[in-house]
């Protein structure tokens, strides 16, 4: 069911002098879902955040966030939105703490409320031992995890994360994810953009595709791959290839094409199904024995580079 | 969370920013080394008065020393604190990436310029109190009794009021250029060439006796700065043979005028590129 969306982006262009970041580009992101926002470095990711903060004016085209332009009125737009910049320049002069307790001052939090946040947070991403020393000694992972601390400070309902896992150890990048997953299902919406596409794939319910300024894909990350992918195969492995079980293999009127590499066999399918079943039982038929029989599937990797090349 | 609290955040936040950067804090000491340089200097001439010097000069003015010692840091060091404070308020968030993590909160542009501006106004109230009381303590515990101590406000918001002046002019460069060194180059640049030209007018005056040149140099920046404070003191406390000679009230409110005036323009101009314009990275 399509809910009232809560990021509302139509017909954004945006100009650096005569340079066409952004063209007309539109999507619409509904509460709960995870957004992922795909695209080359210097696509346009990180000109369409800003745009949607409210740091840059647009030339034509309009945001909304929960109904409200950021650029008109940022208060009420931005009260339940968190933002985590793609390598975060934070204030080096303050502690890990004090930044995070200015933040929740920003924010309106009382004084009491901030004191349980930021402990929370300092705990929960791990920073409560490196509280008190000055964020300018952070490394680059904690300046990361304190970012994303920075964007949870006010129990956002739209959670905005520009490239959120850059610089994070395995452990903590698979932690975030966690997190981003479990607040979809609390109801938060979650905007990624990243160039990480096994990223995306785990975590996103919708992705968004940019390249060169234009939107070349929005939907639900089943139909991106669906839409990319041009044809389904089957890898099967034998213990002894023979002609017989080729030629019988390429007379269904389902396969395409087969390549046979050693004791490897390629089945190009003509349909978009999952045709393994019948593949096997033609393989024994043919007294053939069958050590592995595998669906190849479309990565979003696979459909990324489609839909570049095809823009 | 109102509009009244959101500037106080920005305040506090300014605060915690300038007091975090070492050149402010040498620029402060330094102001403290010059005043107390000329209590020394002073203190020398009361103990070994010169020969041409007049001795009723001297003691007209040992009573007035607190003013003398609030007023010294005034012309030169207070203007070049006020430079420092705001050359780097606007254009440091721009050069370091932190607008963005400030403007991407729940705070209006308007907002955040405001906080901005009153933060650097505070910092240097708080600085020239400073300044003011250590010339107040020093002037009454070396050339003790002093005079006219009722008027310490009075100097002290006149200071302050006079400072405006170059504060807002660099935070308007700070702003407009949105960088750090070019807003403190330039803003530096025109309080000297103020300083030069406003020196050579009144050298020309000294020659020629052509009013056109004294007039000429009271609408440099500097003039009105400079004098404002000695203005309104020498009007409270005029006495002849003390360097508190009144001037005229003429002088005085021309001089608020014009610090009015070239504060309101500095900061409108820096309140219209704010508004008109992204908030840029120094990648952009």
């Amino acid at each position: 069911m399509m809910s009232q969306p809560v990021i509302n982006v139509s017909n954004l262009t945006k100009f650096y002098g005569n340079f066409k970041a952004l063209d007309s580009i539109s999507f619409s992101v509904s509460q709960g879902w995870v957004y992922g926002y795909l695209g080359p470095n210097g696509a346009g990711k990180t000109t369409t955040i800003r745009t949607m903060l409210g740091l840059l004016k647009p030339n034509s085209g309009k945001v909304e966030i929960s109904g409200v332009n950021p650029s008109k009125d940022p208060v009420q737009a931005l009260q339940k939105v968190g933002y985590a910049p793609e390598l975060p320049n934070l204030q080096t002069f303050f502690s890990g703490e004090e930044l995070l307790d200015f933040t929740g001052k920003m924010f309106g939090l009382s004084r009491e409320v901030r004191k349980e946040k930021v402990w929370e947070l300092l705990e929960f991403v791990g920073l409560k031992d490196e509280r008190k020393k000055k964020i300018g000694k952070y490394s680059k992972g904690m300046v990361q995890k304190l970012s994303v601390a920075l964007a949870l400070v006010n129990d956002p309902t739209i959670l905005i994360m520009d490239e959120p896992t850059i610089g994070m150890d395995p452990e903590a990048t698979a932690y975030f994810r966690n997190l981003f997953t479990t607040l979809s299902k609390q109801g938060t919406t979650v905007f990624i953009s990243s160039h990480l596409l096994d990223e995306v794939q785990r975590i996103c319910t919708h992705v968004g595709m940019i390249n060169k300024g234009k939107m070349v894909f929005d939907g639900p990350i089943s139909q991106v791959l669906e839409t990319f992918t041009q044809e389904w195969v089957v890898e099967a492995e034998l213990k002894k290839v023979t002609t017989k079980i080729t030629a019988n293999l390429k007379r269904l009127n389902y396969v395409k094409d087969i390549t046979v590499e050693g004791n490897k066999l390629k089945i190009q399918l003509k349909e978009k199904k999952d045709l393994r079943g019948e593949i096997s039982s033609e393989i024994f038929k043919h007294k053939g024995v069958l050590l592995s029989l595998n669906l190849h599937k479309i990565t979003l990797e696979d459909a990324y580079l489609q839909a570049l090349k095809g823009s | 969370m109102n509009a009244f609290q959101r500037v106080a955040t920005i305040i506090s936040y300014e605060w915690k920013r300038t007091l975090a950067r070492k050149k402010f804090i040498v620029f402060v000491i330094i102001a403290f080394v010059v005043q107390i340089l000329i209590f020394v200097i002073f203190n020398y001439l009361f103990t070994n008065p010169p020969p041409l010097m007049p001795a009723f000069f001297l003691e007209q003015t040992k009573p007035m020393m607190w003013i003398v010692e609030a007023l010294a840091p005034q012309g030169l060091f207070m203007s070049l604190v006020a430079i420092m404070i705001s050359g780097g308020s606007m254009s440091e968030e721009y050069e370091h990436g932190t607008a963005d993590i400030l403007l991407s909160k729940p705070i209006a542009k308007i907002e955040y310029m405001t906080g901005k501006y009153l933060g650097g106004v505070s910092i240097l109230s708080f600085v020239v109190a400073l300044t003011t009381a250590l010339g107040v303590i020093l002037a009454t515990s070396f050339f003790s009794p002093q005079e006219h101590l009722h008027f310490v406000p009075h100097v002290y918001l006149a200071i302050v009021y006079s400072n405006l002046v170059f504060l807002s002019l660099a935070f308007m460069f700070s702003e407009v250029f949105r960088r750090t060194t070019l807003a403190l180059l330039s803003a530096v640049g025109i309080f000297i060439a103020s300083m030069v030209t406003s020196g050579v007018l009144s050298a020309v005056y000294a020659f020629t006796q052509e009013q056109l040149y004294l007039d000429a140099s009271k609408w440099l920046p500097n003039w009105c700065a400079s004098n404002f404070p000695d203005f309104v003191i020498s009007e409270l406390v005029a006495i002849s043979s003390t360097p508190f000679v009144s001037v005229g009230q003429v002088e005085t409110v021309l001089a608020g005028a014009l610090i009015a005036v070239y504060t309101i323009v500095f900061i409108a101009m820096a309140v219209i590129k704010l508004i008109k314009s992204d908030v840029t990275k120094k990648t952009d």
